[in-house]
């Protein structure tokens, strides 16, 4: 890890744990008024990690695109930047970070355990598909991230209509209808995105394996991601799967993305996708 | 019987069934070694576990993504989806039809949950208003005594796109199994490759196509420059010459084509020139070795009847009295090499470029150090239909699920000398979401007039 790489992922991490902990009190003694401030404490996080990675770019001539602690680097960053952006343009939405937060500060926990060396860039990646393959794969990571906090939340606020007292932080979110369509745009969105990203995946792997589908074990687990989000947009669409139902699916469904980017690499040491910077 | 039997083959439950049994089985290619994917680990494998490993090669499970049951869950899924496709083109095409019949009065049109009503503003008609809808992407019919809009009308067309793309991706990799072939060769600088079957390697045995022929390519390499930083491969840069005098750059990435074949970077290692001579200096024999060292790994050279084992340090350094590399980088590269003669040691030591090892009654030189290359030479006439397949299915998942139908009717009602809109709309998947779009569109076209 560069110096001030370190620095700031440090600085991100502990900034974005406090705001989980607030989210978290925020959720617990239903104090709606906190979340603004925890959402700020969270952005700050977010300046702070977005420095540590053009600190690792300045240092390594590259953006980290490989490896878990590369992965964990920068798919937290979309995946906060998405729910940064979605809170941005919908206030009531940003409550969202209490799922995606513990989801990026354990992922930024396991990626600093693996490997942070500095690597120059591996030749497999210098590919212009690269750019196109992995930024797609990021930016459904953090639709699908985001569809699994709603996921949360819609459960959470299900449960909590049936209390008395209503907790007023569920009730800062919007509607539990609006909620379930939000669901199902970030999975829409996640499944265009994802789509792409396995189509140029296959235009990048014949130039460099050789072949458009190797049956790889990265490979055959986005298949399966992919195959999960098409059958839960068919379940949404044409039997009318929706509210708890899609919102179990959703949060279930995002274990398949987390197997892909990585659990497969832990546990298989022949993955082409290792790219020699495990 | 018949008519049963073809609704449930179509029918979408039966579409999730086989998605979910498809899914099973990439689950246990991943569990279980594949002996295509995975050869070394299988046959390791079958060694230490011949029952186990014979009961699933029995039941294809070590080779589960071509298994007859694999194979007969693509084929239902295909029967499945041309059914589906065929039961669904007269909605589609229904969906798409834009006729009169469509304009319902607003107040009480079913199925649209925006309904509103708008004050006409100061110095706006109908006909203004009209074209401020259609300037938003909304194509109308009718008047402003009654209209339907509709915005994305031939977005359900996509639905039909996106599933044929699956049907060309399954034609280009049938005419791609059954044209390809795949090879590995292993060239060293300097060594010309004319496209004969017997310059290939012979483990694996060069797969070759059942309808075509062999790739006819036919070049030289000129020169092999391997780069790496540290440990770390970042490049490397294989010249070759074809026939026609052209010279060529393969990377990795950037693999050598000529049609449709491609001649894919794979593999680095070195040919070094040894040269074995006895004691007075005749030589014995001598040639370049392509051996498989690069990376720690061991390899064998023979000359006469003198076996060396060879090890390769591409940054050599002694430490602590061991031999190691500093990095893989090639800076100080070096063999290290052990003799023997009739199963007896006869000498050890290191050897650099232009080097002279003493063994026993033997001297080994090192005359020269080029570099091989493994190919990875493959041969497939349907990629192009692969790829428009991938086109066309990420086009139409665009299409279809961000470009999805928004649907209006309106009419424009006078009461009390005052003009209102009063309008309903409704769009695709979403309601509430709907709502606000539709709110936030009449904001826009009244908000810009006043």
């Amino acid at each position: 890890m560069a110096y001030w790489e370190m620095v700031f992922y440090w600085v991100a991490l502990v900034f974005y744990s406090l705001a989980c902990g607030g989210f978290l009190y925020s959720f617990i003694f239903k104090n709606p008024g906190f979340m603004p401030k925890m959402t700020k404490l969270f952005a700050l996080g977010f300046v702070a990690h977005t420095i540590a990675i053009i600190a690792r770019f300045n240092a390594t001539g590259h953006l980290p695109w490989s490896g878990h602690y590369e992965y964990a680097l920068m798919g937290g960053w979309f995946v906060l930047g998405g729910t940064l952006w979605v809170g941005w343009r919908n206030k009531e939405l940003q409550g969202l970070a209490i799922a995606t937060l513990p989801l990026v500060i354990i992922m930024m926990g396991y990626g600093y355990l693996q490997n942070p060396g500095l690597t120059p860039k591996a030749a497999s990646l210098k590919t212009i598909w690269l750019f196109i393959h992995v930024y797609f794969a990021w930016l459904a990571f953090s639709a699908y991230s985001l569809a699994m906090a709603v996921g949360v939340i819609y459960l959470k606020k299900t449960k909590d209509a049936l209390q008395e007292v209503k907790n007023e932080s569920l009730e800062r979110f919007p509607s539990l209808e609006r909620l379930d369509e939000l669901l199902f745009r970030f999975i829409v969105f996640g499944f265009v995105t994802d789509t792409i990203m396995m189509a140029a995946g296959s235009l990048w792997a014949k130039n460099l394996w050789g072949g458009y589908w190797n049956w790889d074990p990265v490979e055959t687990w986005s298949l399966i991601s992919w195959l999960t989000y098409g059958l839960l947009i068919h379940l949404r669409v044409t039997f009318g799967w929706r509210e708890k139902r899609l919102a179990w699916l959703a949060i279930a469904a995002l274990s398949t993305v987390i197997i892909c980017f990585f659990g497969v690499n832990l546990v298989v040491n022949t993955s082409l996708h290792m790219f020699q910077v495990r | 019987m018949l008519k049963k039997i073809i609704k449930q083959l179509s029918s979408l439950r039966f579409t999730i069934v086989l998605i979910c049994l498809l899914g099973v089985m990439f689950i246990l290619g991943l569990w279980v070694p594949q002996k295509d994917l995975l050869r070394d680990i299988y046959y390791q494998w079958k060694q230490s576990s011949p029952r186990l490993v014979f009961w699933l090669d029995f039941f294809q499970l070590t080779s589960v993504y071509t298994s007859w049951l694999t194979l007969s869950f693509w084929f239902s899924f295909f029967t499945n989806l041309s059914l589906v496709l065929w039961q669904r083109i007269p909605v589609v095409r229904k969906r798409i039809e834009i006729s009169p019949a469509r304009i319902a009065p607003p107040e009480t049109a079913p199925g649209y949950p925006f309904r509103e009503s708008y004050l006409l503003p100061d110095g706006m008609d109908g006909a203004a208003l009209m074209k401020a809808i259609s300037t938003r992407g909304y194509r109308l019919i009718g008047s402003e005594a009654g209209f339907y809009g509709v915005k994305n009308r031939l977005s359900p067309i996509a639905f039909g796109l996106f599933h044929i793309s699956f049907y060309l991706i399954l034609l280009g990799g049938l005419i791609s199994f059954y044209s390809q072939f795949i090879g590995y060769v292993d060239l060293a600088q300097g060594e010309q490759f004319q496209g004969e079957l017997y310059q290939y390697n012979s483990k694996p045995y060069p797969q070759l196509p059942k309808i075509g022929k062999i790739p006819q390519a036919s070049f030289t390499i000129k020169s092999i420059v391997p780069h790496v930083v540290r440990n770390t491969p970042t490049g490397i840069d294989v010249t070759l010459v074809d026939k026609a005098g052209q010279s060529h750059i393969v990377d990795i990435n950037q693999p050598y084509t000529d049609g449709p074949s491609s001649f894919v970077f794979r593999h680095l290692g070195v040919a070094p020139l040894f040269v074995l001579k006895d004691a007075t200096g005749k030589e014995l024999g001598g040639s370049f070795f392509k051996i498989d060292v690069v990376g720690g790994k061991e390899d064998i050279v023979r000359i006469g009847d003198v076996t060396f084992k060879v090890h390769y340090y591409p940054d050599y350094e002694l430490k602590n009295g061991r031999h190691g590399t500093k990095s893989m980088e090639f800076n100080n590269p070096v063999f290290i090499l052990i003799g023997e003669q009739g199963g007896k040691k006869i000498g050890e030591g290191t050897l650099k470029k232009n080097g002279t090892l003493a063994m026993g009654d033997y001297r080994l030189e090192l005359r020269d150090v080029p570099y091989w290359v493994r190919f990875y030479v493959v041969k497939q006439h349907g990629l192009p239909i692969v790829y428009l397949g991938f086109a066309i299915a990420s086009i139409a998942v665009i299409w279809r699920l961000i470009f999805f139908r928004r649907e209006l009717v309106g009419a424009l009602r006078e009461e009390n000398g005052v003009r209102r809109l009063v309008v309903a709309g409704r769009s695709e998947y979403y309601k509430n979401l709907a709502i606000d779009e539709f709110r936030k569109l009449f904001g826009e076209i009244f908000k810009n007039r006043s």
